[in-house]
């Protein structure tokens, strides 16, 4: 899978005669772990793109012979046209696929494996083992999760949420196994970022090279730090909450059977109290990464970094409270909607300074619009407006008129693909050769990302006057409620604009996979950037450095006076610079 | 506590920079977080169906609850042994530990073995996680009015998923202790010096225990 | 590091109380005449209480630093919003 890294230039520290399995596939080597996440989570990502383009489909030419859909077996198309029934497997599979194999694995497990022990300056994970372990565990479930594409009557049909009591009754859905299939591999994913959290949590409290204080850290650290704590402490109740789910359908139980005294209401507590902090685990790395990125664009030091590391923390601690935004509109205590609502609108205070702080970073600085730059910047100005949608939303009374439409199918996706993504394009961009020794191609790079940009906002700005039209989600065919009939011509729009997105992308795909073998051979520290990570040889070897770094200094100290380039890595020691006090007992 | 046994608490072992504790018991600490809500999931669920309707079967109708509090009581005193074993190994007294240590084994493996009778002679008078089994003992009860039938299914989901679990932490700790035993304690790998497997298996097998005080009190009890 | 014996907290006292407070909730819950809501409040109390003698002897939080506490306890709170919020509907 991971072949190509052996092509690694000469400068390894010590000879690896490790064997292959043990290098690249069974491996305890966070970076090859990293890598191996990246790998199956862009797989998802694909997966989850390829069923977005037939809802996509069915949205703009609804009732239409899908091109190629004669492939399509019996139980999913007729004669090329999706069944309804299949349709809302599609919107379950998509948001789950995305959500929780492709964005969330991308963000935590391949940058907090890949980064966190680089940047702070340690020779691998706390637990290598386990971590391992979280990897294979993350496999299995996606394993899982596709295997249930393929059983008879196919995945779940209660959607990416899983409300009750659509998911917990197969007699209503009429999908059984599935629906335990879906709970089975939520259940395993829940094992594998607990696993995974435990890890960056105690590597980041307790393995820090000396010198490498709370406030020296990168904000990617520090971001992925607080995710890891979401992850820990959010992804138990979802995995609480699935085994729940799967006992009603398997032993019998009554959860969530309203005909039995169950809730259905309690589903959509235990998901969103999970599922708000997940919203953030989905976000804060990107956010981390881009303050790092930004920096090194503007070749200043970060603005207001005390700020920003208070907001992350903010961050962390409202995404507890916020969860029942979600849930106006399901009949809980209109008292308890206030205080969410209130909660809600307060988030975008520490979310707000972030965006100011990544504006004062570049105001006046010396910009360098290199292509992980150009995605962070594209970052920013699309959370802008995905954020501000969300304050708007958290407004009770604006809820409720459009609720559950398009507005928020808007509303997600110019913060998970507008956000996220575009934070991830900058960040695969920018590690890239630290993880395979190569460059991207600078070129293809800019012209995918002006591209997605455009068509990004041309598939989903529309969205939001979809959903102010009262478009509803996850409806299979727009064309049977007379009151949509005059936006099928925006939807069909959506839908070519959504068909050049994924075209788009093929761009990304080429260039990554082209660049693993042609690309050009990169510096040890091709972006002239300050973090520990490159003061390694490309790529890095196993166990990182022989004896770790001392660290003098922050992260983003650009353009330092007294440096002789623009740039000042944490582990110089300039002539004035004082030798860290836990140096001394630091030979582990 | 003095000062002196403060000192006693921190195994002399080099603690890196941070909370100033190993990384494995680090990382105990924070599993055992990722626990806590793992139970305030399945207990919170129980507590939220259990206010969200008017009647439930009374404590002691389907549960036996004098057999229950010996296990509860079982537990603890596995425990004690456990910290015991702990407290001989910080003193470096190997036979101590050894005999402590294979004390909370034998304690923990008694507790499941007393839950699997339990559910054993519950499923067979008509117990089940669906609720009541027709035609079971339990069913002719409920039917006389033992118990309100309208709940007997959440009380047989929340009663089962809750204890179950638990049963299953309880499982995996009996498991990892035999291996340490073996591996470990009998080859005497554990010393004055270091002995963090120890402690760490032990707050794994408190907070197991921990968990059981509070299902003890809210499910039978209440 | 040399001295063998040091002074351990009374594990065996610690053992009594909660064998003590586990029959003290048995009697209270099956012999006590007292209104159900009482009982309730009394009952989760002695829970509490066992629950807190485990915790700060045998797992050691009474002789730890305060941030391993913290570790500890963060969850708690998050327990405690998420059923009282659930729980909204019923209580007012």
């Amino acid at each position: 899978m991971t072949s190509h890294a052996t092509t690694a230039p000469a400068g390894h520290a010590h000879h690896d005669d490790r064997s292959f399995l043990a290098k690249y596939v069974f491996s305890t080597d966070h970076k090859i772990i990293g890598i191996q996440f990246l790998f199956l989570s862009l797989f998802f990502l694909l997966v989850g793109g390829v069923l977005a383009m037939q809802m996509r489909w069915q949205l703009g030419f609804p009732n239409q012979p899908m091109p190629g859909g004669g492939i399509l077996p019996e139980t999913w198309a007729t004669d090329g046209v999706l069944l309804p029934e299949y349709y809302i497997q599609l919107v379950t599979m998509h948001g789950t696929f995305m959500v929780f194999f492709a964005i969330m694995p991308l963000l935590v497990g391949v940058y907090a494996n890949f980064l966190i022990p680089l940047k702070i300056g340690t020779h691998d994970m706390a637990f290598p083992r386990i971590n391992m372990a979280s990897f294979w565990v993350a496999f299995l479930a996606g394993a899982v999760m596709l295997s249930s594409m393929f059983v008879p009557e196919g995945p779940s049909r209660a959607g990416w949420t899983m409300y009750a009591p659509l998911s917990a009754r197969a007699d209503l859905s009429g999908v059984l196994l599935g629906q335990q299939l879906w709970c089975v591999a939520i259940i395993l994913l829940g094992l594998s970022s607990i696993l995974g959290s435990l890890n960056y949590i105690t590597t980041v409290i307790n393995n820090r090279a000396p010198g490498m204080t709370w406030f020296r850290l990168p904000l990617s650290v520090w971001s992925l730090f607080i995710t890891a704590i979401l992850g820990l402490l959010a992804l138990p109740v979802l995995s609480g909450a699935g085994i729940m789910l799967l006992f009603d359908q398997t032993l019998g139980t009554h959860f969530f059977d309203t005909t039995a005294g169950g809730q259905a209401l309690l589903w959509q507590h235990l998901f969103w109290f999970f599922g708000h902090p997940e919203v953030y685990i989905l976000i804060l790395p990107a956010m981390g990464m881009v303050s790092d990125i930004i920096a090194n664009g503007s070749r200043k030091p970060i603005f207001g970094y005390h700020s920003m590391v208070f907001a992350i923390v903010g961050i962390g601690f409202l995404s507890w409270i916020v969860w029942g935004h979600h849930m106006f509109m399901s009949g809980m205590n209109p008292t308890l909607g206030s205080t969410f609502m209130v909660t809600t609108m307060i988030i975008a205070v520490p979310s707000a300074i972030k965006v100011f702080n990544w504006l004062g970073t570049m105001w006046e600085g010396n910009l360098h619009f290199h292509v992980p730059m150009l995605n962070a910047v594209g970052f920013v100005a699309m959370f802008v407006i995905g954020g501000l949608s969300g304050v708007f939303m958290a407004a009770t009374p604006v809820d409720m008129p459009i609720h559950d439409t398009y507005f928020i199918v808007a509303h997600i996706h110019y913060v998970l693909f507008g956000g996220s993504l575009f934070a991830l394009f900058g960040a695969i961009t920018y590690w890239y050769p630290k993880m395979f020794g190569r460059m991207m191609n600078e070129r293809w790079g800019k012209i995918h990302f002006w591209l997605t940009m455009l068509f990004f906002n041309l598939v989903f700005f529309p969205m939001h006057n979809l959903g102010m039209g009262g478009h509803m989600r996850r409806i299979y065919d727009p064309t049977v409620y007379n009151f949509l009939d005059p936006m099928q011509g925006v939807n069909r729009f959506i839908s070519l604009s959504a068909f050049a997105l994924f075209v788009v992308q093929g761009i990304f795909a080429v260039n990554f996979v082209w660049s693993l073998f042609r690309g050009k051979k990169a510096d040890a520290n091709p972006w002239r950037d300050n973090g520990l990570e490159w003061s390694l040889p490309n790529p890095a070897p196993h166990g990182n450095w022989e004896r770790v770094p001392s660290v003098y200094r922050g992260p983003y100290e650009f353009s330092h006076p007294q440096a002789s380039e623009d740039f000042l890595p944490q582990h110089v020691k300039l002539p004035g610079d004082q030798e860290p006090a836990s140096a001394k007992g630091a030979a582990r | 506590m003095t000062h002196a046994t403060m000192d006693m608490m921190h195994p002399p072992v080099p603690a890196e920079p941070g909370v100033q504790a190993y990384n494995l018991k680090l990382g105990m600490w924070v599993f055992l977080a990722s626990e806590v809500m793992f139970f305030t999931g399945l207990i919170g669920s129980y507590v939220v169906l259990r206010f969200g309707v008017t009647e439930w079967a009374r404590p002691g109708v389907v549960l036996n609850i004098p057999i229950t509090a010996l296990n509860t009581f079982l537990l603890i005193c596995s425990s004690v042994s456990m910290v015991k074993a702990y407290a001989a190994i910080a003193d470096g007294d190997q036979k101590g530990l050894r005999l402590w240590f294979l004390l909370t084994i034998l304690g923990g493996a008694a507790f499941v073995g007393v839950q699997v009778y339990e559910y054993l002679h519950l499923v067979h008078i008509g117990f089940v996680p669906s609720g009541v089994r027709e035609g079971s003992e339990l069913a002719e009860r409920v039917a006389g009015g033992a118990a309100p039938a309208a709940t007997m299914g959440l009380y047989g989901s929340t009663f089962y998923t809750m204890t179950g679990f638990h049963g299953f932490h309880v499982t995996c700790g009996v498991v990892s202790m035999i291996y340490l035993y073996i591996r470990k304690v009998l080859p005497g790998k554990y010393t004055q010096q270091d002995y963090r497997g120890v402690e760490v298996v032990g707050l794994y097998w408190h907070f197991v225990d921990l968990v059981w005080i509070i299902l003890f009190t809210i499910v039978y009890l209440i | 590091m040399e001295t063998a014996h040091r002074k351990h907290p009374p594990y065996l006292l610690i053992w009594l109380y909660l064998a003590l407070l586990t029959v003290a909730e048995v009697v209270l819950a099956f012999e006590l005449p007292i209104s159900q809501n009482v009982k309730l409040i009394l009952l989760l109390a002695l829970a509490l209480w066992k629950a807190a003698l485990v915790g700060m002897f045998f797992m050691h939080l009474k002789f730890e630093r305060w941030n391993l506490r913290v570790l500890a306890l963060v969850p708690l709170p998050l327990a405690a919003i998420f059923i009282l919020a659930a729980l909204s509907e019923k209580i007012w």
